[in-house]
């Protein structure tokens, strides 16, 4: 067990150095996400629409695009100079390896999504406060099942001849229950509401992503053998 | 079994569902009593039900026949997935053409968030996902394994999505055969729609089964193709 | 040209006949859908042998190392480790295998050290900082060790990746085109180190198009086309000067 730890933390930091050595994917994901806002704000009309009440529903857009978009490159990283190829061959479970490029696509993506979060409160001026642990939760939770989805799908459509195209088709058709429970108790909780309220949502979204997590560390074997 | 012995039992519940259709049409057009509050439309039903429930029988066996591939790595098994996938994607047009025709005169609109169907729609991305996935490899077996994750990773979020599309919004008439204090629809209401049912897994598995078959003979005509050249 | 059998015995064997080869592929298959990459590739060899395959592009030898290094699963047959049959679902057998390609696996923003760490950790090795400085030193980067990766000339990443695909000394070693876009000197290097490895420890497969290097370092050479071995034979018995012209005879004859 402790050499199965040690070696997932061995990819996991080895995914950290890399983002930290070259900053990509936590940039254009960071930049996106800001960009996303500001557009986001010319496309509601105000004289029809308060901000507010759809200002959950684009934050979770915003996680979903950019999350994409860095998690979709996870392979293509280690692909160069076959790099993955070194991976697979050495004694590492495949398992071990799922989970701990999921670790550290979670780690990004939340870092990103609580950007996401302060930069739509600012620009929408929401009022999280009072819930703000809550929506932290909740958003830790969707990134969670949304990086174990996303980084077993990368997997296949990096493998495939469309690459990153393939990505959104197989994905979105999934991710549906993670954008009806998320949008449903951070909107609700944005508004003031009590948590009692979204208990249920947030068991669901704690199960989806437990479930996503579980079918991408038993199947990721299968789509990374060759 | 043979592959002669798969076309016959093809042939079989072929025409077993052939005329059991029949049948079905002409119960569900002269013999069952019209739907009092929607009418003449509310004849869909027997078709658009059994076929939704075709379509998710399919995804099952395609999950199921996926998940035992992947395990085994015997080709028929992938050969069974597919087939599967592939009447379950017909079905499931079926339920997307059939219910917006139903929708149009019950709800006043074609296209509605209703949750079973919105669920049927997103089963038939779903499908199609599994046969891009299928068809974007360069090696075939690659595209097997690829298309068999789909399979089973769909199969898995469904009930997570069918209970989040419920819990989003709901305007489709409420469940009528599967309640807890038994089904509430009128006796040759029930009886018709379960005659649906049977037909339409009848039809279905013939299907299946030629498709097996055809499968069957182009990987022997595969197989003969690549003796000489070797 | 003389086919010779696929199991015979080596010249050089000195371990009892009983013992199970190091490395041993059966009836070795394997298809890409219509394509037919290997077509029945059998292989049995003893600690302490070297074997270069050559062959012409397409000739199915990345497919064939692939499947010796458990990279890519087999359509039919079996790969052998020490006479354990090796699974594409166990890892510990991955420990003894080495792999070496003309892609260097290495990270391009990690050092050269970080690089031999990551390894040595997925790898579950003790004693990670001798052994990663002891096989710097051995490939003469000790001085490169805190350099990123792309930092490196080409010929150093080879080297490097030589010490990653050695660091946890590996019983089988596989060798893919490691002479690639070498310069004369850089591939004097390799040529030291592929040496060091015949140090009767280790059993040792080459693919390459190299013929120079390639039947320097052999005991044993196979040449592969069309997804077979068409020729195969012990290095003492081959004439070094006229190879080149049997090996083009061989593959004109069977392509």
């Amino acid at each position: 067990m402790s050499a199965y730890f040690r070696q997932v933390c061995a990819i996991v930091k080895k995914d950290v150095l890399l983002e930290v050595r070259s900053r990509d994917r936590i940039t254009a994901m960071g930049a996106f996400a800001v960009l996303a806002g500001v557009l986001f704000n010319f496309s509601i009309d105000t004289t029809t629409t308060r901000p507010q009440d759809v200002a959950a529903g684009l934050i979770w857009m915003t996680l979903i695009f950019g999350g994409l978009l860095g998690v979709g490159r996870t392979f293509h990283l280690e692909a160069q100079d076959g790099a993955f190829q070194g991976v697979l061959t050495s004694p590492v479970p495949k398992d071990a390896i799922f989970l701990a490029k999921v670790i550290a696509n979670f780690t990004l993506l939340y870092a990103v999504s609580l950007l996401v979060l302060g930069v739509f409160a600012l620009f929408f001026s929401l009022d999280i406060g009072p819930n703000l642990p809550w929506i932290m939760v909740i958003l830790a939770l969707g990134s969670l099942g949304f990086v174990a989805l996303a980084t077993l799908f990368a997997a296949v459509s990096t493998g495939t001849t469309m690459g990153e195209t393939l990505l959104p088709v197989l994905v979105f058709p999934l991710l549906v229950p993670m954008v009806v429970f998320g949008v449903g108790s951070t909107g609700r909780l944005m508004n003031g509401r009590p948590f009692d309220e979204v208990e249920g949502n947030v068991r669901m979204l704690g199960a989806f992503a437990f479930a996503a997590v579980a079918a991408g560390a038993v199947l990721f074997r299968y789509v990374v053998e060759d | 079994m043979s592959t002669a012995g798969v076309r016959r039992g093809a042939t079989g519940f072929t025409l077993l569902g052939l005329a059991g259709l029949i049948g079905l049409f002409w119960m569900s057009f002269f013999w069952v009593s019209t739907e009092v509050n929607q009418g003449i439309v509310q004849r869909i039903f027997y078709v658009h039900v059994p076929a939704a429930w075709t379509s998710f029988l399919a995804i099952g066996i395609a999950a199921l026949c996926s998940g035992v591939y992947l395990w085994l790595r015997d080709e028929k098994l992938d050969r069974a997935a597919v087939c599967a996938a592939e009447g379950g994607l017909v079905f499931a047009t079926i339920v997307l053409l059939t219910g917006p025709l139903w929708g149009k005169i019950a709800w006043g609109t074609y296209w509605n968030w209703e949750p079973r169907l919105t669920l049927t729609l997103l089963l038939w991305f779903v499908l199609v996902g599994y046969f891009m996935v299928r068809n974007a490899t360069e090696d075939p077996e690659k595209g097997k394994r690829f298309a068999a994750v789909v399979a089973i990773v769909g199969a898995i979020d469904i009930p997570f999505i069918h209970l989040s599309v419920i819990w989003f919004r709901s305007l489709h008439p409420e469940p009528v055969v599967a309640k807890p204090d038994g089904p509430t629809l009128p006796g040759d209401m029930l009886a018709t729609l379960m005659v649906g049912l049977g037909v339409f897994t009848l039809l279905f598995f013939g299907l299946f089964l030629f498709r097996y078959a055809l499968e069957g003979l182009r990987s022997e005509a595969d197989l003969r193709a690549r003796r000489p050249t070797s | 040209m003389s086919p010779s059998a696929p199991y015979s015995p080596s010249g050089v064997d000195t371990d009892a006949p009983t013992e199970s080869p190091t490395l041993e592929a059966i009836d070795l298959v394997r298809e890409y859908g219509p394509v037919t990459a290997v077509d029945g590739v059998d292989l049995s060899l003893d600690t302490g042998e070297f074997l270069t395959i050559f062959g012409p592009n397409g000739a199915g030898k990345t497919s064939l190392l692939g499947m010796l290094a458990g990279a890519t699963r087999p359509t039919r047959g079996e790969v052998k480790i020490s006479g354990l049959p090796i699974s594409l679902s166990e890892h510990d057998w991955r420990s003894k295998v080495g792999i070496l390609s003309h892609r260097g696996f290495l990270y391009a923003r990690l050092t050269a050290e970080e690089n031999l760490r990551f390894y040595g950790e997925l790898f579950g090795l003790d004693d990670l900082s001798d052994r990663i400085a002891e096989h710097l030193e051995r490939v003469g980067l000790a001085d490169r060790a805190r350099f990123e990766v792309r930092q490196l000339s080409h010929g150093m990443r080879q080297r490097l990746s030589l010490a990653r695909a050695l660091l946890h000394d590996p019983d089988v070693v596989f060798l893919d085109e490691p002479y690639t876009g070498l310069d004369p000197s850089a591939a004097g290097l390799l040529r030291g180190v592929l040496n060091e490895l015949k140090d009767g420890r280790r059993t040792v497969v080459m693919v390459t198009h190299n013929l120079t290097e390639g039947l320097q370092m052999a005991t044993r050479v196979a040449i592969q086309v069309g997804g077979r071995f068409v020729w195969e034979q012990d290095a003492s018995d081959i004439d070094f000067a006229g190879f080149e012209r049997q090996y083009h005879a061989v593959v004109e004859a069977r392509s």
